[in-house]
């Protein structure tokens, strides 16, 4: 999530700083250091020759006491002897070289002055402020007097001329700070450099920490969907590597019809509703799950199942109970939404986030399928096995090359007569382990794939092969975009045209969905279903997109009304209402009536009252891989 | 007394190179602590140091030395047969100067990169300038 890179750049910056400030007051200690030792080397080589002058004094001329010192100084030719003597000590570094001692007044004079600049007076005063003189006097030890640069002297070296544990004098020798200054002065661009350096990381290292503040500043701008103010699709992508799927549950949400209301009431509506529908999901959400838009109208919802308040079905439930009961106004339209949820309780099982997604895509095109706002969980326990051989798009690719693609077949029941009036004909994969699967377990991944259409091509040419042998009367699923796929026209028409036997008992059971988008296309090519002489068939018709203008356009022979408005049927009674209008409608537009998801002897007994034409459902006869006779009916009852 | 040394310390540690700013400092802190029988009214050859009275603005200066009562010396050629500087106490920027004129009763100046003072007593009494006991330290009874 943080961006690491600008952390390991700061880092880098930071650890540099520190090494160049260490290798800094290195260089400034080494040169105290060279400092001392220059020092302390002088003043060894002072303090040899002064304590052979001292012993020169004090031997040759018997002096014993300060008045002794004074007296033996007060002789001119004495002190121009010493004076010459230590005048030889002068240098470049020592600039000053002179002898005090003091007298009963505790008054510092000299004795004599080697100097060769600045000459004092024998006996001349000298004001003395340093407190090493006292302590010289007192400890009777060669003292060293910080100078501070006055007048370029750096320090004074004192040395005391001692005898029988008196101090009877002072040497002073006052050394300048020559030898520093040119140490300092070639040492000075190294230490410019360092400092440069210092300065240089600083800065880097403040913009790294401006760039990272940015980055936190923008970063929610990044991963936020400025619409429905959820996290976007940057985040989760961000997000997957770091993500320990094992505590959460992943659901997919799609609105259901979203595309009717952006087509009917205009994308500003379309936008208004997905971001109070976001808030809905929102407020029905905890704060430890995470909504991310996903793209469009789809969201994903990952809840948190380390808090065991509720569990992921019942905030799935809730959120789509709450978008149901919402009332959406807009610009005095009240616009109805429901939302279809697919929940994968499981997802660390998959390799990955994606994958897992992938699974919960399936749920939702199943909640889609059977009726929409609905949710449907993932349970790997009652159907891991029959989807875990469909995990991919060339799970279904091998299977048509190795012809492992059949039929099952469900009869559709014509109970005026008591016979099977036709079947409807339903893929299914024979895994390599030969498990049967069904197709909910790899159509979700392969629509609108260029395997979807090489599977319908399949299915057709399984039907046509296997009807070509009998009379019966059989419907194929198809959807509008295997109808408008060249290659899927091309092999009807090889198959039908020149075989009206075939033909005038097959029909194409088109669904009957929003992908129709193009009206004029979809009605000419169910004209050509009607020129070879098949039938059509609309698909699932009453819950969802139900164009009644376009039904009766196309001259459809049979409405297929959907599950979701039969299998409550017995109990519900608008449903009731519903499909008797269904019936009457295609009554009046010459077109035969099938109810499908019969499940039970309740359902089939209310359909008994309307007058239905034919009936499909697992209460009549689940499919089958071979066409069952009507003594084979009713058998689950 | 202590106060002065004190003083002197401090303004060596913090030798820079405003030496006459010092020199004028530890000189106002000196006549501050003479007394003639009239005010104090100095007049010098140095001009900088007189600037930098004037700027400071503890003494009373003069640029004309027939006004001042105090004579501050530093070459000996400006006050030769100046009959403005005859009879005023002088004091002299230079400690030769200190027994070149026998009327100078002290002097400040600067040996080995240290300031000094020295203030020669008997010429004091003889010229009824009353010195502190705050400059005790500094007096002398002649120039060496």
């Amino acid at each position: 999530m943080v961006k690491k890179r600008e952390f390991g750049i700061f880092f880098l910056l930071f650890m540099l700083g520190l090494f160049f400030a260490y290798v800094y007051t290195d260089i400034t200690k080494t040169k105290d250091d060279i400092f001392k030792r220059i020092q302390s080397h002088q003043i060894e080589q002072i303090s040899y020759i002064l304590q052979n002058i001292e012993k020169d004094i004090l031997d040759n001329s018997d002096v014993k006491t300060s008045e002794d010192l004074f007296s033996m100084f007060s002789k001119e030719y004495v002190r121009a002897e010493y004076e010459h003597i230590i005048s030889l000590m002068l240098t470049s570094n020592v600039k000053y070289a002179y002898i005090l001692y003091k007298d009963e007044q505790d008054k510092f004079r000299f004795l004599l002055d080697a100097s060769k600049t600045d000459k004092a007076n024998f006996n001349q005063k000298f004001d003395v402020s340093s407190a090493e003189y006292s302590t010289l006097y007192t400890t009777k030890k060669p003292q060293i007097i910080q100078l501070n640069d006055i007048e370029n002297l750096y320090l004074t070296y004192l040395y005391p001329i001692t005898n029988n544990g008196n101090v009877i004098g002072v040497f002073n020798i006052d050394i300048t700070t020559n030898i520093q200054k040119i140490i300092l002065e070639s040492i000075k661009p190294l230490e410019t450099f360092f400092v440069v350096l210092i300065i240089f990381i600083l800065l880097l290292m403040a913009m790294t920490v401006m760039q990272i503040f940015h980055y936190f500043v923008t970063r929610k701008k990044i991963f936020t969907d400025p619409l429905t103010k959820t996290f976007n699709r940057n985040y989760l992508e961000e997000t997957a590597p770091l993500l320990n799927l094992s505590h959460y549950s992943l659901a997919m949400l799609d609105l259901d019809k979203f595309k009717i209301i952006n087509d009917t009431y205009g994308h500003k509506t379309g936008d208004y509703i997905l971001s109070r529908t976001s808030k809905v999901f929102k407020n029905s959400i905890r704060d430890s799950d995470i909504l991310v838009r996903y793209g469009g109208e789809e969201f994903i919802l990952l809840i948190n199942n380390r808090s065991k308040t509720k569990s992921d079905i019942d905030i799935c439930e809730r959120v789509r109970k709450n978008i149901l009961k919402e009332h959406f106004l807009y610009e005095g339209h009240e616009i109805n939404v429901s939302v279809s949820i697919g929940l994968h309780k499981n997802p660390y099982l998959e390799k990955n986030l994606q994958e897992a997604i992938k699974r919960a895509d399936k749920m939702l095109y199943i909640a889609k399928k059977s009726g929409r706002n609905k949710v449907i969980c993932y349970d790997e326990k009652e159907i891991s096995e029959e989807l875990s051989s469909s995990t991919d798009i060339s799970f279904v690719k091998e299977a048509i090359d190795d012809d492992r693609v059949i039929c099952y077949y469900q009869p559709i029941y014509d109970y005026k007569h008591s016979r099977i009036f036709k079947y409807e004909a339903l893929v299914r994969i024979i895994a390599k382990d030969g498990k049967i699967v069904p197709p909910l377990a790899f159509l979700p991944l392969i629509k609108e794939t260029n395997i979807h259409y090489k599977l319908t091509q399949r299915i057709l040419l399984v039907v046509f092969e296997n009807f070509k042998k009998n009379n019966k009367l059989v419907s194929i699923n198809m959807n509008f975009s295997d109808l408008i796929n060249p290659d899927i026209e091309e092999t009807i028409i090889n198959n039908l045209k020149h075989n009206q036997h075939l033909a005038c008992r097959v029909t194409f059971e088109i669904l009957e969905s929003d992908e129709i988008n193009d009206i004029e296309l979809f009605k000419q090519k169910i004209n050509l279903i009607h020129s070879l002489k098949a039938k059509v068939s609309i698909d699932d018709f009453g819950s969802g997109y139900s164009n009644f203008k376009t039904i009766i356009d196309v001259e459809a022979n049979f409405l297929k009304i959907d599950g979701s408005l039969i299998k409550n049927i017995d109990v519900n009674t608008k449903d009731f209402k519903v499909v008797k209008s269904i019936i009457h409608f295609a009554a009046q537009s010459n077109m035969q009536t099938i109810a499908e998801y019969v499940h039970s002897k309740e359902v089939y007994e209310k359909l008994l009252l309307l007058d239905i034409d034919f009936m499909q459902g697992y209460y009549i006869s689940e499919p089958k891989n071979y066409l069952v006779e009507s003594d084979e009916l009713f058998k689950s009852c | 007394m202590r106060a002065l040394i004190l003083f002197l310390f401090l303004t060596i540690a913090s030798f820079a190179d405003h030496r006459v700013d010092i020199q004028a400092q530890i000189l106002e802190k000196v006549f501050s602590n003479v007394s003639i029988n009239e005010t104090i009214t100095i007049w010098t050859d140095d001009e900088e140091l007189l600037l930098e009275f004037k700027k400071n603005g503890f003494l009373s200066v003069s640029d004309n030395p027939a006004v001042a009562t105090l004579i501050v010396v530093a070459h000996k050629k400006n006050i030769q047969d100046d009959e403005d500087c005859k009879n005023k106490p002088i004091f002299v920027l230079n400690y030769e100067l200190l027994k070149d004129i026998p009327e100078s009763f002290g002097a400040f100046f600067w040996k080995k990169g240290r300031p000094n003072i020295v203030i020669v007593e008997p010429r004091t009494e003889l010229q009824n300038i009353r010195v502190s006991s705050e400059l005790d330290a500094y007096k002398e009874e002649r120039a060496w």
